[in-house]
């Protein structure tokens, strides 16, 4: 216990990875706050930078920038009625209109009190449930890891966008991009047309960089010309009534976040908006209406989405399974430092497990300091021109993929994912689950090769092991069930359930 | 920006080239080891090479069937000049960046995209890009040491130049 406490505090104690934290939330804060540029795309640009440090000043920076980023994302939806980042989308609802009664600066400070709070109870779960899922996770088998990283990728394509037939379009032709190179297991070539260049495949960070960074800025070149709305703000820091009034309901909906941020493929947009319909379901008498500047409905989506962070580091750190796509990218750049996400990182480097969780609290105490001061500075930079703003991402995105290996060829990759993600995203294919499926590519394939092996080849065989396994029956359930959803069939069914249910309620 | 219920221009296109890349990486695949063992090394990259080829047919399809046209343009709305042309930039960006250098290729990237987005003078574009490459440099390249190449300013003499400057000398 003392040694886990000493991992804890590591980044508490020394002045440099402090100040690395410290960093990190505010350039997410600020990164995730600054309309179209999202924490994927400040995580994705930002890491390629840090390849050259070592594990734990690396790791500062990443959490610093992914728990600022998903707070930062609230500010520009209060002020502006636009959602910096996807999971402030539900903030937008209730945040927006309660500026436009001037009361912004309270929005602003209630809405990081209760992040604070959210990011904090998500960090406590992390730290009480790893363990046990972790010493679970050894008994999951090949198949079940196989399983369980074929749902990550499938619910994120099916939640984050329009259609689950692009969403899967899109996971495996990450996967296709992550096989790319020599075969981990038999160094045969695949995909590589004869050139050495791709024998270690290709770069996962030029093809990160390309997707979050080049094709969103590009897709910001749309909006060149909207000017930035100026706000005035008053009062910031929250009366002590105001946070007492709303705990019970930020406990109710912080648990929400940190359920849904440990759920594989889903992250804190979805917790925001399921907390937020929870929210309007038990507060039976709004002071003021949802819609119109109710506070519950700032409160919820906020402590939600904070809370799915810690959720989120549970599949991350005991399966090596990511959420979304920031921690698709945390576990690129784990792996790219020698560390192994799985459940074995929680028996072989419990070190690390305490150093993130230490680095983590750090992180949510600099949100709420830099949440509640800076809001001069802060509007400053969000009224930044893009004219400038653009250039400069697009400048960082070159160097940042040129130099994680100081290779041109790398850029080359970027440029050409940049353009490809942007043609993706105008047609409405999802770029999440690329990434998705780039991490996972070689989780999937050497497991399933497992399986398949110990069942001496018999596809038969395997199938009778996941229908014998709980587990195993279970996710395969789940798999099953996101491809039925998506069929006419289940809607058929579900809107003449509905209109029963409706029926009965009438009577 | 995207209506799935309507179509939008170039989308039949991109949907059949999606088809044709996944069916070419199907046969890339299918020629890693063919259909030798299921736990080959083509064996993964086939499934997911037919599960791209499967979508993308099915993507197209509901494609094909879409009726109403979104009153968009190709050129103005999906690809307009003005994205193509900081695409171009990138570009030259990239092929600039070994014989001139990172300081030169920045700069000259900087202060035309920033002049030809804002339109606001030559002068003043390059005034924010000379700041803002400034402070990219000192952030990336001083606190980062992210090596970059350094073509034509002589960046690491003068970096010792400047670091001897500070030492007082007295290590010669």
């Amino acid at each position: 216990m003392t040694e886990a406490l000493q991992f804890f505090l590591i980044s508490w104690l020394d002045l440099k990875l402090l100040g690395l934290v410290a960093l990190g939330t505010f350039a997410g804060i600020y990164v995730g706050a600054i309309p179209g540029l999202s924490v994927t795309m400040a995580v994705s640009i930002l890491i390629s930078f840090t390849f050259a440090w070592d594990v734990y000043p690396a790791l500062c920076l990443m959490v610093g920038i992914y728990m600022g980023g998903v707070y930062g994302g609230s500010r520009t939806a209060i002020l502006l009625n636009i959602p910096g980042a996807p999971s402030a989308i539900a903030t937008a609802l209730d945040g927006y209109p309660l500026a436009q009664k001037g009361q912004a600066g309270e929005a602003i400070g209630l809405s990081t009190v209760m992040s604070f709070v959210g990011g904090f109870i998500g960090i406590g779960v992390l730290a009480v449930a790893a363990p046990f899922v972790s010493e679970f996770a050894l008994t999951f088998q090949p198949r079940d890891y196989m399983l369980l990283a074929i749902l990550g990728i499938l619910l994120v394509g099916s939640l984050s966008g329009e259609s689950l037939l692009k969403g899967v379009f899109a996971g495996a032709l990450g996967l296709l991009i992550g096989a790319v190179g020599l075969d981990p297991l038999t160094a045969e070539e695949r995909f590589t047309f004869g050139m050495v260049e791709l024998w270690g495949g290709i770069s996962f960070i030029a093809v990160m960089i390309g997707l979050f960074g080049v094709s969103e800025a590009l897709t910001q070149l749309h909006h060149i010309d909207k000017a930035a709305v100026k706000q005035t703000i008053g009062r910031i820091v929250p009366s002590w009534r105001a946070v007492g009034k709303y705990l019970p309901l930020s406990l109710q909906t912080s648990s929400i976040g940190v359920i849904i941020g440990a759920l594989p493929g889903t992250g804190g947009d979805i917790a925001a908006l399921m907390a937020y319909d929870h929210a309007k379901r038990v507060t039976k008498k709004p002071e003021v209406p949802f819609g119109e500047g109710a506070a519950e409905g700032l409160v919820a989506p906020e402590t939600a989405n904070n809370a799915a962070v810690g959720g989120a580091f549970i599949p991350m750190l005991t399966l090596g399974i990511p959420g979304d796509a920031v921690t698709a990218i945390i576990i690129g750049a784990m792996f790219i430092h020698g560390l192994n996400p799985g459940p074995m990182l929680m028996i072989e480097q419990p070190q690390m497990f305490w150093f993130i969780t230490g680095a983590l609290v750090l992180a949510n105490i600099f949100m709420l300091i830099f949440g509640l001061t800076g809001i001069r500075l802060f509007t400053k930079i969000v009224e930044m021109p893009r004219a400038v703003l653009i250039p400069l991402i697009l400048l960082l995105s070159i160097v940042g993929a040129y130099a994680v290996n100081n290779s041109i060829t790398d850029v080359y990759w970027m440029l050409l994912f940049g353009a490809f993600g942007y043609l993706l995203k105008t047609y409405g294919y999802q770029v999440g689950p690329v990434i998705l499926g780039v991490i996972l590519s070689r989780l999937i394939d050497e497991n399933w090769r497992r399986a398949i092996i110990s069942e001496q080849e018999d596809l038969g065989r395997l199938f009778m092991g996941v229908l014998t396994s709980p587990l195993s029956l279970v996710l395969f359930g789940a798999v099953v069930f996101i491809f039925i959803s998506q069929t006419p069939l289940w809607t058929g069914l579900r809107a003449r359930f509905g209109t029963a249910r409706a029926r009965g309620d009438g009577v | 920006m995207h209506d799935p219920s309507k179509k939008m221009p170039g989308e039949t296109a991109f949907a059949v080239v999606l088809v044709g890349l996944s069916g070419f990486l199907l046969w890339q695949a299918i020629l890693i080891s063919g259909f030798e063992a299921l736990s080959s090394p083509g064996a993964f990259p086939m499934a997911a090479a037919f599960a791209m080829l499967v979508t993308s047919v099915a993507i197209l399809i509901k494609t094909l069937r879409l009726r109403e046209r979104m009153a968009l343009r190709f050129f103005t709305d999906v690809a307009p000049p003005v994205i193509l042309a900081m695409f171009a930039m990138m570009l030259g960006y990239a092929l600039l960046l070994k014989p001139l250098g990172f300081l030169p290729t920045s700069l000259l990237f900087l202060t035309l995209s920033i002049f030809a987005l804002r339109r606001r003078g030559l002068l003043w574009s390059f005034g924010v890009s000379l700041a803002s490459l400034a402070l990219v440099y000192v952030i990336f390249r001083l606190v980062f040491t992210v090596l970059m190449p350094s073509g034509l300013v002589p960046e690491g003499e003068i970096l010792a130049w400047l670091g001897n400057l500070f030492s007082g000398g007295d290590t010669q």
